[in-house]
């Protein structure tokens, strides 16, 4: 589904990733991990085609199409999810709205009709009790003034309203309690499929005892320094990232 | 005579008495400056920057221009108004002349001595020409008056890398050996790159007669460079002030000024800062304190042109019986001036009905990337705290006080120098008419 | 006005034009140009005016002949040569018209262009509307509903030979002839406008609505609209406009006076979208307004305004709060883009005891505009315990406009509480990034950031307008960012 051949990327002129190779079947859960600054967030970022950064060389594919010239917005209609690890407060626009908004945009670059309203009601009530978050949530701004598990489950849920093909989630356990981790992990555990994968980011292991992974990667400076299965994940996490180097 | 055709028609007199050459460049700015004045005259409530301000009652008068230097005045007639626990330089001018047996000045490092000089002699000749009249704002002619009869004032000359070791403190006291005088200090101040100077700046007047100052004070503030300005407005309720400072600020530079509203029967404050370089940091502070008919009138300006600057503002104010308060705040950002951060809070109590505040706090933003705010309250003393504090035993006027006291209190933490705050605080219990049984 | 759907939107973003900006060829009746006295007087007799009325229009003119135009607002622009304006229009009709029956087909059809079916939908959405199109009221409709409680809703030129009293005690009595330049100019040369009165203790059982239309070319607008809600009655007043792309500025001058009695209360919605001129500043309205209402004992007047069009705005809803207990609100959202310039804001005049006033106001600058907040809070000697709230936010899109604000604040009573508060902030970069991750393109998203960043001052629209506000908001921003 997703395959990421010698990917190299720049900020401000300054390499990141340093040429990454991947790829994600559908029904895979993967797990990328790696110290801070090893280019974690930028391998997000860069998949979900955020413009501050320079793709060098290399290429990003989904089901077979690169993605290099598509706009973010395109690419999340081709099905690409990003839960940020800042979610972007926009005060006055509420969460309602915001995933009514997305939802129908997405269905028109489809070519599908807009959601009706009462189906549209429907299915965020649904979601909303997947992910355990209250109906008065929904009328509030986005991320305005949210907690920071709110933020997170607001992020899962929005995943759970657009059933994307591929889920990245960017340190999604950051700032989480066990049982915010729990909520959010059961979420993420409920909408896996057959048909679509996940690629967890994250500096701990501990999302993984919940969020089982079928591959870990390890990134570091910008390389996949080592690939292995779930195991790897608690190598790390008993000798740390310095064995790596 | 009115007293706009009494000064067009004694320039003259002014510059012949003085032994201008007529061949300098300060003898062209006078002349254009008088030009200017004589053409604009003295602001009205017609023009929007002096809508809440009349300076109708302060031209009536007959005001003496030269005043005579009054000798007898000593260093005991003084004293109470100088901060005396600090070691410091001191300019100290009577009725417009310079005191060179009550001040002490210095060359040494830097120059702390009166423009007179300065103007007179070669040494300084380039400074002049670099700096003098160059940020006065033209377009305001209490400015152009004060340019066209130039004369004395202080001036400051910090070089570069220099931290000037102890304050500066600047006093112009009239002493009512006329009846009516008008004074126009004129103070030119250029902080080199590196450097730092506290200055003090203080107007007295020790008698019972009528004073009207019209001060301008030019500050250039190089890179780096910080400065701290103090002004004290604590003068008789005789005396009035209009008081123009301009600031220039180099890149990486902070400028602070702080203005102590107490006293004088009309007083008004221009301030405008001027932005040249990036990361500049300004702060503008201040407190009036207000009763019976006084009025202040805070004017400020502070003109973001580069990226990355920030200004602060905050002006506090406490208006008793028929006193009146005006803040005028404005604040523009213009279009290459992105990532400014620029603040303004104007918070006002008033303690009777009659009592009146004005206040205008503008922004002007034509740059998309910047953070702008400003906030204004004008509002009581909190009653329940009030009852809270009777409650514990405090008599109602010292629980206001201390209350008003509260209020104010960010504005006094500004102040760097220890004794200052002590001295402050003082003149705020005396205004409030309170002896508070600890120090602030 | 029918909803609005994202397909609607996405052809009219195609077009890129001003949306409102045909002309319908309707027969129509107009003065030459110029302004003297006997145009003033030729205007009264077209009306059929009594003579007293006539007699106010020529005081009116004789003031405004000694008056310059002001010149202290926030924007630049060549004054209109006020002798090059034709200071009459008027659809030509053969009689009085007394259904919709007989309106011109070509006038029915530029009202469904505008989006409003004065038929069906109106009735079902229980809406009065009082049209005017160059000055002259064309079709009013719900009379009788509304005459069967007392209510008068009519153009002005009606009331002004049905009701003189009425006109005669309350006309100029809020805006004075002598109030400003433009007020006088409209004073002596207004066509038409709408009248209402709602009689003690009615409330108003439907929102009534003028929809205003500037047609014809080289004509000025100068209507006049005079509200008067009675002790206890209440009523919502909706009021539309817009003006066919035209490459010469048109003028706008009217005045819009509001009376509320004791315990009454008004609500007064503005939705503005005049021709704001093309992208390179050529054409687009001048819209010179003045409105203010008056608050008796216990009333309230709420102004709420959408304001998108015009190439210069000049407006300042105000409310004198004279009655003990009276409230003032003004909500407002001012967009302007491309070389459009608007100074709005409100005055708030407390006179009485515990009086309130709310100012929200939304400034949404982009392009090469400018547009800026001019307030005036005052509390007057006796009004004891007056309680303001203000809040002026400002958005920027791009470096080329500007976000300006000039609060007033003047206060001469020791037990009043005001709070002020401004903000300038922009539409972050990561803001359209996360929302551009979730399958909203750009331009979409800025109007789903806009909309939520003048949401207090929508919410508070009535919904029919609501509606047709927000998609007034992402039209006029349009092309505002690369």
């Amino acid at each position: 589904m997703l395959k990421i051949n010698n990917l190299h990327a720049n900020i401000n002129g300054k390499e990141i990733l340093k040429g990454i190779n991947l790829e994600i079947k559908a029904g895979e859960v993967h797990a990328i991990m790696g110290p801070n600054g090893s280019g974690k967030s930028t391998l997000a970022a860069v998949i979900a085609g955020k413009e501050d950064f320079e793709v060098t060389e290399g290429s990003v594919e989904l089901n077979g199409e690169d993605l290099s010239d598509f706009a973010p917005e395109v690419r999340a209609h081709k099905g690409v999810f990003l839960s940020f690890q800042y979610p972007i407060e926009i005060p006055g626009v509420t969460v309602t709205n915001f995933i009514k908004t997305a939802i129908n945009e997405t269905r028109k670059a489809k070519g599908i009709a807009e959601l009706p309203a009462k189906e549209m009601l429907q299915l965020i009530r649904e979601k909303a009790d997947l992910l355990e978050i209250d109906r008065k949530f929904l009328s509030r701004s986005l991320n305005e003034g949210f907690s920071g598990g709110e933020k997170k489950r607001n992020e899962i849920f929005q995943m759970a309203m657009l059933e994307p093909q591929l889920a990245i989630l960017d340190e999604t356990d950051s700032g989480l309690d066990i049982d915010a981790l729990k909520v959010v992990a059961n979420g993420v555990n409920k909408l896996k499929s057959e048909k679509n994968a996940v690629l967890l980011i994250t500096h701990y292991q501990r999302l993984l005892d919940y969020i089982i992974p079928d591959f870990v990667h390890v990134l570091h400076n910008g390389k996949i320094v080592k690939s292995g299965g779930k195991e790897l994940a608690y190598e790390l996490e008993e000798k740390g990232y310095d064995w790596l180097k | 005579m009115e007293l706009k055709e009494k000064l067009v028609s004694s320039f003259l007199a002014f510059e012949n008495k003085g032994n201008i050459d007529l061949d300098s460049t300060v003898h062209a700015i006078r002349l254009k400056a008088i030009h200017n004045f004589e053409k604009e005259g003295f602001p009205t409530k017609r023009d929007e920057e002096w809508k809440y301000t009349s300076l109708n009652p302060l031209l009536k008068n007959d005001y003496s221009l030269f005043p005579n230097a009054e000798k007898s005045v000593g260093f005991k007639n003084v004293k109470d108004y100088l901060i005396n626990e600090i070691e410091s330089y001191t300019l100290i001018f009577i009725d417009g002349v310079f005191s060179s047996f009550l001040s002490e000045t210095t060359h040494e490092n830097c120059d702390v001595c009166v423009l007179s000089s300065a103007l007179a002699r070669p040494k300084y000749k380039m400074i002049i020409d670099n700096y003098f009249n160059t940020i006065a704002n033209k377009n305001s002619s209490l400015a152009e008056l004060n340019t066209a009869f130039v004369k004395e004032g202080a001036f400051i000359n910090i070089p570069k890398n220099t931290i000037v070791p102890k304050p500066i403190q600047i006093i112009n006291f009239s002493t009512g050996s006329e009846k009516e005088v008008l004074l126009q200090p004129r103070n030119l101040v250029v902080v080199g790159e590196n450097s730092y100077v506290q200055i003090i700046e203080r107007h007295q007047n020790l008698s019972k007669n009528t004073t009207l100052t019209n001060s301008v004070t030019e500050i250039f503030v190089h890179k780096r460079a910080i400065v701290d300005y103090y002004k004290i407005q604590n003068d008789t309720n005789e005396s009035s002030l209009i008081d123009s400072t301009f600031i220039s600020q180099k890149q990486q530079s902070v400028a602070s000024v702080n203005t102590f509203s107490f006293g004088g029967k009309i007083t008004r404050n221009n301030l405008e800062f001027y932005h040249e370089g990036e990361h500049i940091t300004s702060n503008l502070n201040g407190i009036s304190i207000l009763n019976e008919k006084q009025h202040v009138d805070n004017h400020t300006l502070v003109d973001h042109k580069s990226p990355n600057c920030e200004s602060h503002e905050l002006y506090k104010g406490i208006y008793a019986d028929k006193s009146v308060g005006v803040f005028n705040g404005k604040v523009i950002v213009r279009q290459a001036a992105q990532k400014t951060n620029a603040f303004q809070q104007n918070n006002s109590i008033l303690i009777d009905d009659g009592a009146t505040i004005n206040s205008k706090p503008q922004l002007e933003i034509f740059a998309d990337d910047v953070k702008c705010s400003h906030g204004c309250t004008i509002g009581q003393l909190d009653e329940s705290a009030l009852f809270y504090m009777q409650s514990r035993g405090i008599p109602v006027k010292e629980a206001k006080a201390l209350l008003l006291y509260a209020f104010g209190n960010d504005v006094v933490e500004k102040i760097k120098i220890p004794q200052l705050k002590t001295l402050i605080s003082k003149l705020i219990a005396k205004k409030l008419n309170v002896q508070l049984g600890f120090e602030l | 006005m029918g909803k609005f759907t994202e397909d609607d939107l996405k052809k009219e973003l195609e077009t890129k034009e001003y949306e409102y900006g045909f002309y319908t060829d309707i027969e129509s009746d107009k003065f030459p140009v110029g302004l003297n006295e006997d145009v003033v007087i030729a205007i009264s007799k077209k009306k059929n005016e009594p003579a007293w009325m006539t007699e106010w229009r020529l005081d009116a003119f004789r003031i405004w002949k000694e008056m310059t135009e002001p010149e202290w607002a926030n924007v630049r622009y060549t004054k209109p040569s006020f002798q090059d304006i034709s200071y009459y229009s008027a659809p030509k009709t053969k009689k009085k018209l007394d259904s919709l029956d007989e309106v011109d087909p070509e006038l029915l059809k530029t009202f469904e262009k505008l989006g409003i079916s004065i038929g069906e939908q109106k009735r079902l959405s229980n809406v009065a509307v009082d049209i005017v199109m160059d000055s002259v009221s064309v079709a009013t409709t719900f009379k009788k509903t509304l005459n069967e409680r007392g209510i008068i809703f009519c153009p002005i030129s009606e009331a002004i030979q049905n009701h003189p009293e009425l006109v005669k005690k309350y006309m100029g009595s809020i805006v004075p002839k002598t109030d400003n330049f433009y007020a006088a100019l409209n004073s002596a040369v207004f066509s038409d406008g709408s009248f209402c009165y709602i009689p003690k203790g009615v409330t108003c059982p439907m929102e009534l609505s003028t929809y205003f239309r500037i047609n014809e070319g080289g004509t000025g607008q100068f209507e006049r609209t005079l509200l008067i809600a009675d002790e206890g009655s209440y009523v919502s007043y909706l009021e539309g406009c817009t003006a066919p792309a035209r490459d010469e500025n048109q003028l706008h001058a009217a005045v819009v006076e509001l009376i509320a009695l004791d315990d009454a209360e008004i609500k007064y919605s503005t939705v503005q979208n005049w021709f704001p001129g093309d992208k390179e500043g050529k054409g687009g309205v001048y819209n010179f307004v003045t409105k203010r209402g008056l608050c008796e004992k216990n009333a309230k007047i709420s102004w709420t305004q959408v304001e998108t069009g015009s190439a210069i705005t000049w407006k300042y809803p105000s409310c004198i709060l004279k009655g003990d207990n009276s409230v003032g609100e003004f909500y407002s959202i001012a967009v302007t883009n491309n070389f459009q310039q608007a100074d709005t804001g409100t005055k708030m005049i407390h006179l009485g005891n515990n009086t309130k006033s709310t100012i929200i106001s939304k400034g949404i600058s982009a392009g090469h505009s400018h547009n800026s907040y001019r307030g005036l809070v005052q509390i007057s000697p006796r009004a004891n315990n007056a309680r303001n709230f203000s809040q002026c936010d400002s958005l920027l899109m791009g470096d080329k406009c500007g976000a300006h604000t000039f609060p007033y604040i003047e206060v001469k009573n020791k037990s009043a509480q005001i709070e002020h508060e401004a903000t300038t902030s922009k539409i972050g970069e990561d803001q359209l990034f996360y929302c551009n991750q979730r399958g909203i393109n750009t331009e979409k998203a800025i109007a789903l950031i806009v909309n939520g960043f003048g949401k207090e001052v929508l919410n508070k629209l009535p919904m029919e307008f609501a509606v047709e506000a927000q998609k007034l908001l992402e039209i006029s921003l349009e092309g505002s960012v690369g």
